[in-house]
C-alpha cells in the first residue's frame, strides 16, 4: 500500500513543490488577470470618487440645489471636470467589467451571451462617449 | 461491502436538506453583484439626465427637480446603501485577496461591512429624507 501511494505522482509533484515558493511560480498573465487586478485598483479609487460625489450632491448640498447653475459653477473649474470625467471613466469600465462577469456566470447559451454582450458594449460605449462629450463641450 | 454501509446514509439525505443556504461569504457575493448592477444601471440613467444640461438648461432643471420628490429620495437612499455596501464589501474583497490570512476573519469582516454600511447609511438617509421628515410626514 505504501509503495502504491508513493508511486507515479510523487516524483512529479515533489520537484515542482521544492523548485519554488508560490511567488517564483507565477502563472502566465492574460487579459483576465489584468481585469481582476483592474477591478481591485479601480474599486479602491472609486470608493473615494463615488462617495465624495454622492456626499457633495446629496449630503452637503440637497439634491434640489444641484441645478444647472450649480453644475455650471462647478464645471467652470477644469479640475472638477477632470474629477467628474475620471469618475465617469472608471465607473463605466468597472461596471462594464462587472456586468461582463455576471453575463459569463448566468447566461449559458453562446448565442444569448453574445447578443447580451453586444447590447452591453454598445450601450456602455455610446453612453460613455455621450457623457465625455457633455463634460468636454459644456 | 461498501454499498451496504453507504446506502442507508444516502437514502436518509432529504432533498430539501441539499439546498445550500449559504454563509456570510455567499451573501456578500450576492449583495455585491446586486448592488453593483443597480449602481451601474443608475449610472447609465445619470449620464442621460446630466447630459440634458447641454440640450437645454431648463429641461435639465425640470428633470432634475424630480430627484427632490419623495419616491426618488427613497430611491436615492437605496443608491446610498448600495454604494456603501458595494464600496465596503469591495475593501473586504481586496483585503482577503491581498492578505490571504484575512480569510480567517472573513465572518467578522462581513459583519464589519454590514455594520459600517448601516452606521454611515442611516444618518445619510435621514439627511436625504429630511425635507419630508421635517415638514411633510412628521
Amino acid at each position: 500500500m505504501a509503495a502504491v501511494a508513493q508511486s507515479p505522482s510523487s516524483p512529479a509533484v515533489a520537484p515542482a513543490r521544492s523548485a519554488g515558493t508560490s511567488r517564483s511560480r507565477r502563472p502566465k498573465q492574460n487579459f483576465e488577470t489584468w481585469s481582476w487586478f483592474f477591478m481591485r485598483v479601480s474599486g479602491l479609487v472609486l470608493l473615494f470618487l463615488a462617495l465624495a460625489h454622492f456626499a457633495i450632491t446629496h449630503i452637503v448640498n440637497d439634491v434640489v440645489e444641484t441645478d444647472a447653475s450649480f453644475v455650471g459653477e462647478r464645471w467652470d473649474n477644469p479640475l472638477w471636470r477632470l474629477f467628474d470625467w475620471t469618475l465617469l471613466a472608471l465607473a463605466m469600465t468597472h461596471g462594464l467589467n462587472g456586468v461582463r462577469w455576471s453575463i459569463d456566470d448566468y447566461i449559458r447559451s453562446r448565442g444569448a451571451r453574445a447578443a447580451v454582450k453586444a447590447v452591453l458594449y454598445t450601450v456602455t460605449g455610446v453612453l460613455f462617449a455621450y457623457g465625455t462629450f457633455t463634460i468636454v463641450t459644456f | 461491502m461498501a454499498t451496504t454501509t453507504t446506502a442507508p446514509s444516502e437514502t436518509t439525505v432529504r432533498p430539501d436538506k441539499l439546498v445550500y443556504k449559504g454563509k456570510s461569504g455567499q451573501w456578500a457575493f450576492l449583495g455585491h453583484r446586486i448592488s453593483g448592477f443597480l449602481v451601474f444601471m443608475f449610472l447609465l440613467l445619470h449620464i442621460v439626465d446630466v447630459s440634458m444640461i447641454n440640450v437645454d438648461a431648463e429641461l435639465y432643471d425640470e428633470l432634475h427637480g424630480l430627484y427632490g420628490n419623495i419616491l426618488l429620495r427613497i430611491f436615492e437612499v437605496g443608491l446610498l446603501f448600495a454604494l456603501l455596501f458595494h464600496s465596503l464589501n469591495g475593501v473586504r474583497i481586496v483585503m482577503v485577496d491581498f492578505f490571504p490570512g484575512m480569510v480567517r476573519n472573513e465572518r467578522r469582516l462581513f459583519t464589519g461591512v454590514a455594520a459600517l454600511t448601516l452606521v454611515a447609511g442611516i444618518p445619510g438617509a435621514i439627511v436625504i429624507l429630511w425635507p419630508f421628515i421635517d415638514g411633510k410626514i412628521l
